[in-house]
């Protein structure tokens, strides 16, 4: 056992004294200011981001690292104001079109030589996320996945199982709603919820290249594969399956349906178990599902949300932001910084470890080996900021007055022909 | 006398006005009594869907704790401290020294520079947010508080010069004369004679402008970023996380940022009201 331990010491010493070689150039350099801009606002991203500066500053002694924390939503009025008038050396934002607007008019430097970095090899999985144009725009540092949050309590007393295809989904959700509960609850208030059921039911009806053309404006809304998707949301409207007056909640404020019950389940991202177990769901009430197949044809996907680092181009010390994106993603850091006490989601370095967690590890491994299709950001990321909004508009309205679905989609595709010209 | 006093009116109708008014104020707070029962909530009553009930649990400490240890709160207080008293100074020495000048002095296009004073009130202040937005980031004074203080005396110095002006133009005109007369330099007679005389609108202006300027939250967030610079209007917005808003926090948060107009209101309400009458009369 020590022998074992010396060994892997020794590997991992060696490994260190290659990687400081590797890095040796930029370590003795690195001076000046490295100012960084961060919308990592709440308690815990905060003290991550904190802590990330304070060891890449242990690293780099000669480096004067300013770290400005902004409230989340604000930043994304304000990113647009900083970086053009006062830009800082890394900032964080989003991947995919998310990024488009910046990257278009050339805000964000292309980093394309930093993911030569071998290092980097092992971020494969969120590559595509980061790439616009055939060029990389910044890195990514933490994902998480979506999918669907069950009472495990209530399946089992009604003795369901996880469904696996579209018609067990019906079927269960029919006995559900005879039991007297809802199937799914959701709040539509701000939108993006609805946004999150399209993804989904998209890609499972005509598949993830469908669905990034779709968002991509390379296919029409009047398409027939839109319809069919609209259909399928159909049937599960028509039957009740989702909480009545949803468009008046937030989606906090639809979690208490599922906390007393009245709603069996939830199509949420992992960030929805903190206040879930909190409200008192422990893992014996509360699991998790992949969302299940609709169309056998087509391979699943999933949605994965990426948070990024970039590097504005009005960057003033370029050579140290780099290094600290580097250290960002290097394997150890991203075990660190997504473990249970920190962000609690999942690493974007493939070399690191999942934290000890039940949702964690079942969405890394539905990511990892259950998402042949492709990972999708999330509706409102991968279409054009003005679609996604036009577009998640009438999700809500069709949740509503199914009734209106072609005025709807007259409504999205004129929007398209506009904006996507 | 329309609305006919309440002493002057029927005993039913003054009963039922006494019970009435308990209820219609109640209603009328329930808001804000929300808020601050919800400050003393645990986070997990919202997940759990206990929004008017009774809190399960008692937070008060370990949130207002929070609130002052754990967040930048304390800092987005003393930031809208130091923007709000040198705006209130600033405002107060400038409007007073302009209300001398327009009612004062017989000069030709008094009228006109006294309508611009006017005129500037008119105007809406959204439509100003982008030019002000590069005029002070042209001037370096972007995302600071000296940036916000100067534009914030710079806008309400109008309304300031407007109530100063008619309050000084409704003094007996005799004491200046008298004064002058008597051969005092004018800027002595502006010292000693007017502003004595002015200590009334002066204390209603610095409490008119105090609530203003703290309760600013659009110009807070159009010129300040972060929290070296940003005041406690826009400093709450922080409690919302990535995901979702801590809104037992927010609500801690509102309470401590409300305290300090309210209290300002309680203390100084004679002349609260003198400064919203003040203006109206002449």
């Amino acid at each position: 056992m020590f022998h074992k331990t010396k060994s892997v010491l020794a590997t991992l010493a060696a490994t260190a004294a290659l990687t400081t070689g590797a890095f040796a150039g930029s370590h003795a350099k690195l001076s000046g200011d490295l100012v960084i801009f961060s919308d990592m606002s709440n308690p815990a991203p905060r003290a991550v981001m904190e802590g990330m500066v304070e060891r890449f500053g242990e690293m780099h002694p000669d480096l004067n690292i300013e770290l400005t924390v902004i409230d989340r939503e604000a930043y994304k009025t304000q990113i647009r104001n900083f970086l053009t008038a006062n830009a800082p050396d890394v900032a964080n934002w989003y991947a995919a079109n998310r990024m488009r607007p910046y990257v278009d008019a050339g805000l964000f430097e292309d980093i394309s030589d930093v993911w030569e970095d071998p290092e980097l090899a092992d971020l494969a999985s969120t590559k595509g996320a980061m790439t616009l144009d055939g060029k990389q725009w910044g890195v990514p540092y933490t994902y998480y996945q979506w999918g669907v949050y069950y009472r495990k309590d209530i399946y089992e007393e009604l003795g369901l199982n996880e469904p696996a295809t579209f018609e067990e989904m019906k079927s269960n959700c029919q006995t559900i709603l005879d039991s007297g509960r809802k199937c799914y609850t959701i709040g539509t208030k701000f939108l993006w919820t609805a946004g999150g059921w399209f993804d989904y039911l998209n890609m499972r009806t005509n598949g993830y290249d469908y669905h990034a053309k779709l968002t991509g404006g390379e296919i029409p809304w009047t398409d027939e594969g839109v319809a069919k998707t609209f259909a399928n949301w159909r049937e599960l409207i028509d039957m009740g399956a989702f909480i009545d007056n949803h468009t008046a909640y937030s989606w906090q404020e639809s979690l208490p349906f599922i906390v007393s019950g009245e709603a069996a389940a939830i199509l949420k991202g992992n960030f929805a178990v903190p206040p879930l177990r909190e409200a008192g769901l422990d893992d014996s009430k509360l699991d998790f599902y992949q969302f299940p197949s609709i169309n056998p044809d087509v391979e699943l996907a999933e949605d994965a949300p990426t948070d990024t680092f970039h590097i504005p181009s009005g960057a003033k010390n370029k050579e140290a932001a780099k290094a600290f994106l580097k250290f960002v993603v290097s394997a150890e850091n991203q075990t660190l910084i997504n473990n249970g006490d920190n962000l609690g989601q999942l690493p974007v370095n493939a070399k690191s470890s999942v934290d000890d967690d039940k949702f964690l590890k079942e969405g890394f491994e539905m990511l990892s080996s259950n998402s042949p299709g492709g990972v999708a950001q999330f509706f409102d990321r991968d279409a054009p900021a003005e679609m996604a909004k036009v577009a998640m508009e009438g999700f809500q309205e069709f949740m509503v007055k199914p009734d209106n679905l072609d005025k709807i989609i007259d409504r999205l595709d004129r929007a398209a022909q506009r904006i996507y010209k | 006398m329309f609305p006919t006093p309440i002493e002057k009116s029927s005993r039913t109708w003054q009963l039922s006005y006494q019970a009435l008014l308990p209820a219609a104020l109640v209603l009328w707070l329930l808001p804000l009594i929300a808020v601050a029962v919800f400050s003393i909530k645990p986070d997990a009553d919202f997940t759990t869907g206990n929004y008017w009930g009774l809190p399960t649990s008692f937070e008060f400490v370990n949130n207002y704790g929070k609130v002052f240890f754990q967040s930048d709160m304390p800092r987005y207080l003393m930031n809208s401290v130091l923007i709000t008293v040198p705006t209130m100074i600033g405002c107060v020495v400038l409007s007073s020294m302009t209300g001398f000048a327009l009612g004062v002095y017989k000069f030709r296009s008094n009228i006109w520079i006294f309508f611009m004073f006017v005129a500037g009130n008119f105007v809406p202040f959204q439509i100003l947010m982008v030019p002000v937005r590069d005029l002070t980031l042209d001037m370096g004074l972007y995302n600071t508080k000296t940036g916000l203080v100067f534009f914030h005396i710079a806008f309400q110095t109008g309304f300031c010069t407007l109530f100063m002006r008619n309050f000084i133009k409704a003094l007996p005109f005799d004491l200046i004369e008298v004064a002058r007369v008597e051969g005092v330099a004018e800027w002595k007679i502006f010292w000693h004679v007017v502003l004595p005389l002015m200590k009334p609108a002066l204390a209603a202006m610095a409490v008119l402008i105090f609530t203003f300027i703290w309760n600013d939250y659009f110009w807070a967030v159009v010129l300040t970023q972060g929290a070296e610079s940003q005041p406690v209007t826009a400093g709450i917005t922080s409690f919302n996380a990535q995901y979702r808003a801590a809104y037992h926090l927010m609500s801690a948060g509102s309470i401590v940022a409300a305290l300090p107009p309210v209290a300002m209101f309680f203390l100084m309400q004679k002349h609260f009201i003198a400064g919203l009458t003040l203006g109206a009369v002449k």
